[in-house]
C-alpha cells in the first residue's frame, strides 16, 4: 500500500516548521509521534494571541492548510500565566476538486508515496496559551475554514472562550436556556457524584443529595 | 423535523423554511443527547474512559474506542505488539462493515425500501456475532487495552470471519440488485445533493463523504496508523457526477468500502504474525504491553482516525487528578458534529422530499455528535 | 347470456323476503290491502338491507386474509434471499429444514406429496448447508401448522387496540371539518362494495352504468384525504394531503381512460356485463386483448391506494404517516381499514374487468375436453363462482405486497411527472387499441382465433425488451443522470467464492 514516506514527511514538516517560525510571535518546532509501523512528524506551533489571524491566515494561503480538524478549550484555573489554553488541529490534505474531461469527472487518485512538496500531508497542532482574563478571547477563523465555525461554537459553550468575529454565535450542545456564563468544562464546576459509585454502593439512590431526589440521576 | 422523528437517524432536530415543496433555509439543532462525555473523562482512569468511548457512537463502538486508545498510547508513550495492531484491524474493519450496513438498513427505509432493514440487519447479525466472539457483547465491546487488546482471537475465529465475510460479499449482491437496479432508487438519489470536494475539505467534511467526490483522501492511507500500511488495499474513490457527489456516489462508496473492509479482514487474518490460529491468554506480552498509568502534568496526546463517517480526533491532555492517573481534558473531534451543519446547508434548493435521502446519504449518528 | 352459477344469495334473499312478506299478509287480520300496496317497497328495503349486510360481511371477513397475506408474505420476502427466490422459501429452508414442513399437518396425509415434491425441488434448486451459520437468524420457532394460524389473530388484536384507544382532537383543528373527512373516506369506500359483484348473483345493487358510477364514489376519497390533512392544523399533515390529492387527482385519468378502454372492448357501461362478455362471449379474458390496459389499471390503482411505491403522502421518513397523523383510535383504525379496502376493492376490479370475473381458468376449454370434460364442468360447477374471484383478488393483492417490499418510494414531482407525461399518454393509446379492436376485430359473436394471442405475444415481447438491462460496460462511461458510475463498479457475480 503506497503511503507518505516518512522522509518526505519530516521533510515537509521541517519546511514548514522552518517558514512559521519566521513569522511573528509564532513559534513551530517538529514533534514525533509513533504508532503502529510508522512514526508521524506533526508541526507543533506556539502562536501568540495577537498575530494569531495573520498566522491563521498565512497557514491557509501560504502553506495550503485546507482543513480545520478541532478546536480545543482547555482551563488552567491554578496558573496564572497559563489560565487558558486554545489548541487548534489542521491538516493539510492536498484534496482538489478533481478534474473533469469529456464530462465525465476523473477522480483525483492521489500516490502518496510520490507526493511532493505542498501535497504532503502533514497535521499540524497549534497552541494558543492566554493569561489570566475573566474573557479569554480569540480571533476567529471561520471565515477561512468553514469547518471551524461549529467547532468555535463548541469552544465557546463548552469552555467560555470568546471569538472575536465569529458571527452567529450560540449555544449548541448545552440548552439554549443556559444561563449567560455557564459553561461547563471549566474547572471550577465539578461533577456531581464525583466519588459516588451509585451503581455498586448506593443502588437505590438513598445517598443522593434532597435536592435531586425524584430526579433521574 | 424532530427531535421526535422516526427518520432522522438519532435525536437532533432540523428546522426547514419552505417554500411549498422547495427548502429554502435549514438550521440544526443538536444537543439533545450531550452527555458530557468530556468532563466526565476529566474523572476518570485511562482505562475507564475506554467505556465511554465506545457509547460515543453505539452503531460504531469499535472505531471510537480504538481511536480513544491510540490516542492515549499516544500520551503515555506505548508501543503496540504488532499482533496486537492486527487484531485491532480486524475489530475495527469488521465494525465498520457492521457500521455501514446499519447505515444501508436505515437508508433502504428512508427511500421507501422496506426491505433493505431487514436484509441488512441480517448481514449485521453476522458481523456482530463475530464482534461478540471478539469483544464479548453485541455492541459495546470495550474491546482494546493501553497497550493492545483484551483478548486474543478466539478459537476458530479465522474459519468463522472468514466463511462470514465472503459469505456477506456474495450477499452485497443482493443489496446492489435492490438499489442500483431499481430506477426508483436511481431517480430519488441521483441529482440529489450535490457537494463539491474542495468545499467539503474546507467544511471540515472527512471520510466516505469526501471520498465520493471523487478524492482518495484516507486518514488511513495520508497520516498512517496501525498497520494499514502493510496490507494491499486502496481506499475507495467514486467518480461522482460532474456538479459534484450526489447521494448516489455517497451510496455507492460506502457499498464500496464494505468491499474493502471485507478485504482488509481476510488479509489481516492471513498476515498476522504468529498465525490466526494461535491463542495466547489475556495479558500475554505479545498481544498486551505494559503501560504507565500515569501522564505527567506537560504531556499530551493526539491522534487522527479513520471513523466510519470521517476523520475522528481525540486530543488528550495529561495530568489531571490523581497525579496523572486521569486526564486534565479531553478532547474529542466527531465528524458527525461537523458535517450535519454542512449537510443541512446542502439541502437548500431541493425538495422537502429529499431531506430524507439527503440527511441519510450523510450517514447521521448523534450519539457521537453531541458527546 | 348471463353466467350463472348454484349460490344465488339475491335469489334467496328475495324468496325469503317475498315468502315472509306473504306470510305476514295473510296473517295480518286488517289493512291487508293497504299492506299489498307497501309490500313491494317493503320487500325492497328489506331484501336491500339484507343482501347489503350480506356483502359487507363478506368483505370484511375476507378482507381479514388480506391483511394476513400482506403479513406473511413480506415476511418471507424480507428475509429471504433476493426479490424473486423469496418463492422458493416455501419449499426451502436453511440448513436442509423447511420451516414447519407445514405439508404434514395437512389433513388425510394429503401433504404427501407436497413433501415428495419437496424433496425433488430442494435436490435440484435446494440450498447448500454452508449456510448455517445464520441460519440461527433465518429458523423461524414454530413448527406445523401453527406457523400459519397465528397471523390470523393480529387483525383482531388491532381492532382491539384501535378500539380502545383515545379520540384526540388537536386544539386548533377545524373540529367539523375533523370528523367529517374519515366519514368521506370511509363512505366512499365501503360504497364502492356495493356495485361490486361478487358473483353472478351476489351484489348488492346493479344499474346499467356501474362502472361509472363505482369510478365516480372511489373519486371522492381524494376530497376526504384532503380535508384530514388540512384540518389537523399540523404543517406536515397540509403537506402530506396536499400531495396526495394532487397524486390521486393525477392518477383518477389514466384510470378512467383505462377502464373506458375496458368498458368499449366489453360493450357496456354494467360491471355483470363486462363479466359475461369476457365469459360467455369473448371466451377470452380482457387482460390478453389488452394487456397494456392491464398493466396501466394496476400501476393507477397502486397510486390510487397509495401503496409503495406510490406512497409519498404517508412517508414516514418525512412526514411521519402524512395526512393522517393525528387521528387516533378508532378513526385511524377505520381509515387503515379503508386503505385495505381500497387495495380489495381495486384487485376485485381488475378481477372482474381484466380476469374473467367468476370464471375458472380454461373453465370452457376443460370443459370441452373428449372424455373427462363433463366430470371437470360438473365438479367445477359445484364451486361457486365467488372462490375463484376472491382467490384472484388474492393473488393479485401478493403481487402488490410484492411490489411493496421490493421497490422505493417515488418523490412526488416525479410521480406526478409519471403520471402525467407517461401514463397519460398510454392510457390514450390504450383506448385507441380497444376502440380498434371492438369496431374492427370483433366479428359480432367471437374474437378471430387470431386477435388474443397476437396481442399477448406483442406485449410479452415488449416487456421482454424493455427488462432486459443494456450493455454495462457501456453504462458505465455514458453520462449521468440515470447511469450508474462507479471507478469500479461491481455488479452480481463479480466476487465469486
Amino acid at each position: 500500500m503506497r503511503v507518505v514516506s516518512e522522509k518526505t514527511q519530516s521533510a515537509a514538516a521541517e519546511k514548514m516548521a522552518k517558514s512559521l517560525s519566521k513569522m511573528d510571535g509564532v513559534e513551530a518546532s517538529v514533534n514525533e509521534r509513533v504508532n503502529g509501523t510508522q512514526t508521524r512528524y506533526i508541526v507543533t506551533v506556539d502562536v501568540d494571541v495577537e498575530n494569531w489571524r495573520a498566522t491563521a491566515e498565512s497557514l491557509r494561503n501560504d502553506h495550503e492548510v485546507d482543513y480545520c480538524s478541532m478546536i480545543t478549550g482547555i482551563h488552567w484555573p491554578e496558573s496564572t500565566e497559563k489560565t487558558w489554553e486554545i489548541v487548534y488541529h489542521f491538516l493539510r490534505t492536498g484534496v482538489t476538486d478533481p478534474a473533469i474531461e469529456e464530462g465525465v469527472v476523473v477522480p483525483n487518485i492521489v500516490d502518496f508515496s510520490k507526493v511532493k512538496g505542498m501535497n504532503v500531508p502533514l497535521e499540524l497542532q497549534i497552541s494558543i496559551i492566554l493569561g489570566d482574563t475573566r474573557t479569554p478571547s480569540v480571533a476567529s477563523v471561520q471565515d477561512i475554514w468553514a469547518g471551524a465555525d461549529w467547532n468555535e461554537k463548541e469552544t465557546w459553550d463548552l469552555v467560555g472562550i470568546v471569538f472575536d468575529g465569529h458571527e452567529g454565535m450560540r449555544r449548541v450542545l448545552n440548552p439554549h436556556e443556559s444561563p449567560a456564563g455557564f459553561h461547563p468544562l471549566q474547572k471550577q464546576h465539578k461533577l456531581r457524584y464525583h466519588d459516588h459509585e451509585e451503581m455498586y454502593d448506593d443502588a437505590q439512590g438513598f445517598m443522593r443529595k434532597p435536592s435531586d431526589v425524584g430526579k433521574v440521576k | 423535523m424532530g427531535p421526535q422523528h422516526p427518520m432522522t437517524h438519532g435525536l437532533w432536530t432540523l428546522k426547514i423554511k419552505v417554500d411549498g415543496e422547495t427548502v429554502v433555509d435549514t438550521e440544526p439543532e443538536l444537543g439533545y443527547i450531550h452527555r458530557g462525555v468530556e468532563k466526565i473523562c476529566e474523572s476518570r482512569d485511562f482505562t475507564q474512559i475506554t467505556t465511554y468511548c465506545d457509547r460515543l457512537c453505539y452503531a460504531s463502538a469499535n472505531t471510537w474506542s480504538h481511536a480513544y486508545i491510540y490516542a492515549a498510547e499516544d500520551l503515555l508513550g506505548v508501543e503496540v505488539p504488532e499482533r496486537a495492531e492486527y487484531i485491532r484491524l480486524i475489530a475495527v474493519e469488521l465494525q465498520r462493515i457492521a457500521s455501514h450496513l446499519m447505515w444501508l438498513g436505515a437508508y433502504g427505509p428512508d427511500i421507501g425500501n422496506l426491505s433493505a432493514l431487514v436484509w441488512c440487519l441480517r448481514e449485521r447479525e453476522m458481523m456482530m456475532d463475530l464482534l461478540q466472539e471478539l469483544g464479548g457483547s453485541r455492541m459495546h465491546y470495550n474491546f482494546p487495552r493501553i497497550g493492545g487488546v483484551k483478548r486474543d482471537l478466539p478459537t476458530g475465529f479465522a474459519l468463522r470471519a472468514r466463511h462470514k465475510v465472503k459469505l456477506f460479499l456474495n450477499r452485497m449482491q443482493e443489496y446492489e440488485a435492490l438499489f442500483d437496479e431499481s430506477t426508483i432508487f436511481l431517480i430519488r438519489s441521483q441529482g440529489v445533493g450535490y457537494t463539491k470536494a474542495a468545499e467539503m475539505i474546507n467544511a471540515g467534511v472527512s471520510g466516505p463523504n469526501i471520498r465520493a467526490a471523487g478524492v482518495n483522501y484516507d486518514i488511513r492511507s495520508a497520516h498512517p496508523y496501525s498497520v494499514y500500511s502493510e496490507l494491499d488495499w486502496e481506499p475507495a474513490v467514486e467518480r461522482s457526477s460532474i456538479k459534484g457527489a450526489d447521494c448516489y456516489d455517497r451510496y455507492r462508496i460506502r457499498m464500496e468500502e464494505m468491499r474493502n473492509s471485507a478485504n482488509l479482514v481476510l488479509q489481516a487474518l492471513d498476515k498476522i504474525p504468529g498465525g490466526a490460529e494461535t491463542y495466547h491468554e489475556p495479558g500475554d506480552p505479545k498481544i498486551l504491553a505494559k503501560a504507565p498509568s500515569r501522564a505527567p502534568e506537560g504531556t499530551s496526546g493526539s491522534h487522527h482516525f479513520e471513523d466510519s463517517r470521517g476523520e475522528s480526533m481525540f486530543y488528550i491532555v495529561g495530568g489531571g487528578e490523581g497525579r496523572g492517573k486521569k486526564p486534565y481534558r479531553v478532547s474529542i473531534r466527531s465528524p458527525m458534529f461537523i458535517t450535519i451543519p454542512y449537510a443541512a446547508k446542502t439541502m437548500i434548493g431541493y425538495k422537502v422530499a429529499d431531506i430524507p435521502a439527503i440527511m441519510g446519504s450523510f450517514d447521521p449518528c448523534i450519539g457521537e455528535t453531541d458527546r | 347470456m348471463a353466467s350463472t352459477d348454484w349460490l344465488d344469495i339475491n335469489g334467496w334473499v328475495s324468496l325469503l323476503v317475498g315468502f315472509s312478506m306473504d306470510t305476514v299478509h295473510d296473517l295480518l287480520p286488517f289493512y291487508q290491502s293497504e299492506f299489498a300496496s307497501v309490500q313491494p317497497m317493503l320487500e325492497t328495503l328489506i331484501s336491500t338491507s339484507i343482501i347489503c349486510t350480506i356483502i359487507f360481511g363478506l368483505m370484511m371477513t375476507t378482507l381479514l386474509a388480506l391483511t394476513w397475506i400482506e403479513r406473511k408474505f413480506i415476511g418471507r420476502l424480507m428475509d429471504r434471499f433476493g426479490a424473486t427466490t423469496s418463492l422458493r422459501s416455501l419449499w426451502v429452508g436453511e440448513s436442509g429444514v423447511t420451516a414447519g414442513d407445514w405439508w404434514n399437518q395437512l389433513p388425510l396425509g394429503i401433504g404427501a406429496p407436497i413433501g415428495w415434491l419437496n424433496g425433488i425441488l430442494n435436490s435440484i434448486a435446494g440450498n447448500d448447508h454452508k449456510l448455517e451459520t445464520i441460519s440461527r437468524v433465518n429458523n423461524r420457532g414454530y413448527h406445523g401448522i401453527w406457523f400459519l394460524l397465528p397471523g390470523l389473530f393480529q387483525n383482531v388484536a388491532d381492532f382491539v387496540k384501535f378500539a380502545s384507544k383515545e379520540h384526540i382532537v388537536p386544539e386548533k383543528a377545524d373540529k367539523f371539518v375533523f370528523e367529517i373527512a374519515p366519514v368521506i373516506i370511509l363512505a366512499t369506500t365501503i360504497m364502492v362494495f356495493a356495485f361490486i359483484p361478487f358473483g353472478p348473483h351476489i351484489w348488492a345493487a346493479n344499474p346499467e352504468l356501474s362502472l361509472l358510477f363505482m369510478m365516480a364514489i372511489f373519486g371522492i376519497a381524494p376530497l376526504g384525504v384532503f380535508f384530514a390533512g388540512w384540518s389537523s392544523n399540523n404543517k406536515y399533515t397540509l403537506i402530506g394531503g396536499m400531495r396526495s390529492a394532487a397524486q390521486l387527482t393525477a392518477y383518477e385519468i389514466p384510470l378512467l381512460i383505462t377502464v373506458l378502454g375496458v368498458a368499449v372492448l366489453s360493450g357496456s357501461f354494467n360491471v355483470i356485463e363486462i363479466v359475461d362478455f369476457q365469459i360467455e362471449q369473448s371466451d377470452t379474458w380482457n387482460i390478453f386483448l389488452l394487456p397494456l390496459g392491464g398493466a396501466l389499471f394496476l400501476i393507477t390503482m397502486i397510486a390510487e391506494v397509495e401503496r409503495i411505491p406510490f406512497d409519498m403522502p404517508e412517508a414516514e421518513a418525512e412526514l411521519v404517516e402524512g395526512w393522517w397523523t393525528e387521528y387516533g383510535g378508532m378513526r385511524w383504525g377505520l381509515m387503515f381499514a379503508a386503505e385495505y379496502m381500497r387495495s380489495y376493492a381495486a384487485c376485485l376490479l381488475f378481477a372482474l374487468f381484466f380476469l374473467g370475473g367468476w370464471q375458472f381458468p380454461f373453465e370452457d376449454t376443460l370443459a370441452s375436453l373428449p372424455v373427462i370434460g363433463g366430470a371437470i364442468a360438473s365438479i367445477l360447477s359445484l364451486v361457486p363462482g365467488v372462490v375463484w374471484l376472491i382467490a384472484k383478488a388474492y393473488v393479485l393483492f401478493a403481487g402488490f405486497v410484492w411490489v411493496r417490499a421490493s421497490l422505493h418510494r417515488v418523490r412526488t414531482d416525479q410521480i406526478l411527472e409519471f403520471g402525467w407525461r407517461y401514463l397519460l399518454p398510454l392510457s390514450i393509446v390504450n383506448l385507441g387499441v380497444a376502440i380498434y379492436l371492438r369496431l374492427e376485430v370483433w366479428t359480432g359473436e367471437s374474437w378471430p382465433i387470431w386477435a388474443a394471442p397476437t396481442l399477448s405475444l406483442i406485449a410479452l415481447a415488449l416487456f421482454i425488451i424493455y427488462a432486459i438491462d443494456e450493455d454495462k460496460d457501456a453504462l458505465a462511461y455514458s453520462r449521468r443522470p440515470y447511469n450508474i458510475q462507479a471507478s469500479d463498479k461491481a455488479y452480481p457475480g463479480k466476487h465469486k467464492e
